[in-house]
């Protein structure tokens, strides 16, 4: 077993930034593409979104904290001045991933905190005063958000010494994963907190519950398509290393059958993060997409695919930055 | 027949053009590229370690260890041990290892606060500790695993060359320890001295030359053996590396 010099805390930031930026770039993404679209849920969507992403961006960045040399070695000593040090990151910027990455994920905090903001009180409206604030934070968040959702992969990718990382399809697997979880939070949350159908807001109730579900439609079959993209890229992965020769063939080679994390690999991200989810959201979407039959997916059941879709994304992280770690180039 | 000549003329002429442009090219580009490896240091520390004289006795790690105090459990230098074979064709040596200086330190661009950089007087990679956050992503990026977190600072560490010492006109201290006389340091760019005349006319070679990195730890007769190598099933390679972390990465 190699020292893991990157544990729990950068892959909880990985994940949780990933599920913010996602989050952020769906619903600013949603927004755009028209405020009050569906009787309005477009906006109930985008208002989850909004809601929702900066607090797992916020919570990652303050985990990875913990990961800092001087943070453990602040608490070890109990020396005040060194747990303030990742200071050092905004006094300067260069062209490290991590340096770009810090500056884009402070700007995508500070901009998504707004764009929450814009939607923070119950009345918020498509056509409310906040509404050009609300408009232009979308305009920054797609493009921030795909920042945050990309620099983690380059910043893993671009290191030859560690060969499992070093392929520039880890940034685009980590994109379609972060985009992928972020629907599936703000699907969750409009699941678990969201009001019954939008009937209940009394707006047109002979359309109001059909409208609610052609918006989930919307965002379950963007789900399914990012899913396969995921699995693409999943593919493209393994295949761009596999056939290599040297250390990106022995590299990846842990997670193939017969490595020391093949199951972890294949049963916890394939199977349970991708597999799972995208038959049982092809089960309800299919009918619709082909048949034009009522979309109505049961909320458990959106929860348990929700649910699945994260773990699947956490997995991914775990497996990916372990994996990195646990291999290194051959010879010496 | 006209028109083939006008043809092949032609198409010698794009020729030329193309060979006299790669010319040029290359005049132009390999000076600059030649220049832009050595920089404009003055002096151009390196090392040889000669692995044939090499006994194992890790004093080079001790000398280390007192020069800065290294806390336990971490290195700045230290010696593995390469041990291969069934019996009776087998062979031991040892692998004195330390931070290559490289060239092109793939830890250098990495670093998202620039704490760590390459002294442009004598080209030894530095860390300022006053600078560094201990993010860690230099020891993710360095090739040789050289890179460690230094528990009493929180900050990255490693090797360098004993830079305390060596702008004193003083050897580095694992130099000045070997037994054997297997650890040579000096000036490259002096072409008298004893390291710059070893890279010219031994057969040196350096760790991991695919990673690009241009180390300025040379080795003669080193076993570049690996666990990791073991091609011919039941080949036995062991690698001691002496550190906490049993495993070369």
């Amino acid at each position: 077993m190699q020292e893991l010099n990157w544990g729990l805390p950068v892959i909880g930031y990985l994940f949780l930034a990933g599920v913010g930026a996602g989050a952020y770039t769906v619903s600013s993404s949603v927004l755009l593409r028209g405020g009050g679209g569906f009787g309005g849920d477009h906006f109930n969507i985008a208002r989850f979104g909004a809601l929702l992403a900066p607090i797992p961006m916020i919570a990652g960045t303050g985990m990875i904290i913990f990961e800092l040399g001087t943070f453990q070695a602040a608490v070890a000593q109990g020396d005040i001045g060194l747990f303030f040090k990742w200071i050092n990151l905004f006094l300067t910027i260069n062209l490290s991933p991590m340096s770009i990455g810090s500056w884009v994920l402070a700007l995508c905090i500070l901009a998504s905190v707004l764009y929450a903001y814009t939607f923070l009180a119950k009345e918020s409206a498509p056509d409310d005063d906040k509404k050009g604030l609300r408009q232009g934070l979308a305009w920054v968040g797609v493009p921030l958000g795909i920042a945050v959702a990309i620099y983690t992969g380059v910043m893993l990718g671009i290191m030859p010494s560690r060969p499992f990382w070093n392929s520039p399809v880890l940034a685009l697997l980590f994109l379609i994963s972060s985009m992928s979880t972020g629907v599936a939070g703000i699907l969750l949350l409009r699941a678990m907190f969201g009001k019954a159908h939008a009937t209940a807001t009394g707006e047109s109730s002979s359309d109001g519950g059909k409208s609610a579900d052609r918006a989930t439609y919307l965002l379950a079959s963007s789900d399914v398509l990012l899913i396969g993209f995921e699995v693409l890229a999943i593919i493209l992965f393994i295949m761009f290393a596999k056939l290599n020769i040297g250390n990106p063939g022995y590299a990846v080679s842990i997670i193939l059958p017969g490595g020391e994390l093949a199951t972890m690999f294949w049963f916890g991200v394939v199977v349970v993060g991708l597999l799972l989810p995208v038959l049982i959201e092809l089960r309800y979407v299919v009918p619709t997409l082909l048949y034009q039959q009522p979309y109505a997916m049961p909320r458990s059941i959106e929860m348990v695919v929700c649910a699945v879709v994260l773990v699947g994304g956490f997995m991914l992280r775990y497996v990916v930055v372990l994996a990195g770690q646990m291999t290194g180039p051959m010879g010496i | 027949m006209k028109a083939t000549a006008t043809t092949i003329s032609r198409r010698d002429l794009v020729g030329n053009i193309g060979k006299g442009a790669t010319l040029a090219a290359a005049v132009t580009v390999l000076p600059g590229k030649a220049k832009a490896a050595l920089g404009n240091q003055s002096v151009h520390y390196a090392m040889v370690i000669d692995a044939r004289k090499c006994t194992g006795c890790h004093a080079c790690s001790v000398a280390c260890k007192t020069e800065f105090e290294v806390p336990l459990g971490v290195h700045r230098s230290w010696v593995e041990y390469v041990e291969k074979g069934t019996y009776p064709d087998v062979s031991r040596s040892f692998l004195p290892r330390l931070c290559n200086q490289c060239d092109v330190p793939l830890c250098v661009p990495v670093c998202p606060t620039g704490a760590t950089y390459k002294r442009k007087e004598d080209g030894i990679v530095v860390v300022d500790a006053d600078i560094c956050i201990g993010c860690k992503y230099c020891m993710q990026a360095c090739p040789y695993d050289v890179r460690f977190i230094n528990p009493n600072t929180g900050t990255a560490d490693k090797c360098d060359f004993c830079l305390h010492r060596v702008t004193q006109g003083l050897e580095p201290s694992c130099v000045n320890t070997c037994q054997g006389r297997a650890r040579i340091f000096g000036d490259l760019n002096d072409p008298d001295s004893e390291v710059a005349k070893l890279v010219a006319t031994e057969p040196v070679t350096v760790l991991r030359q695919e990673m690009g990195t241009k180390p300025n730890v040379f080795y003669i007769g080193a076993d570049h053996a690996d666990e990791s190598d073991t091609r011919v099933p039941g080949q036995y390679i062991r690698v001691d590396t002496h550190r906490p972390v049993l495993e070369r990465r």
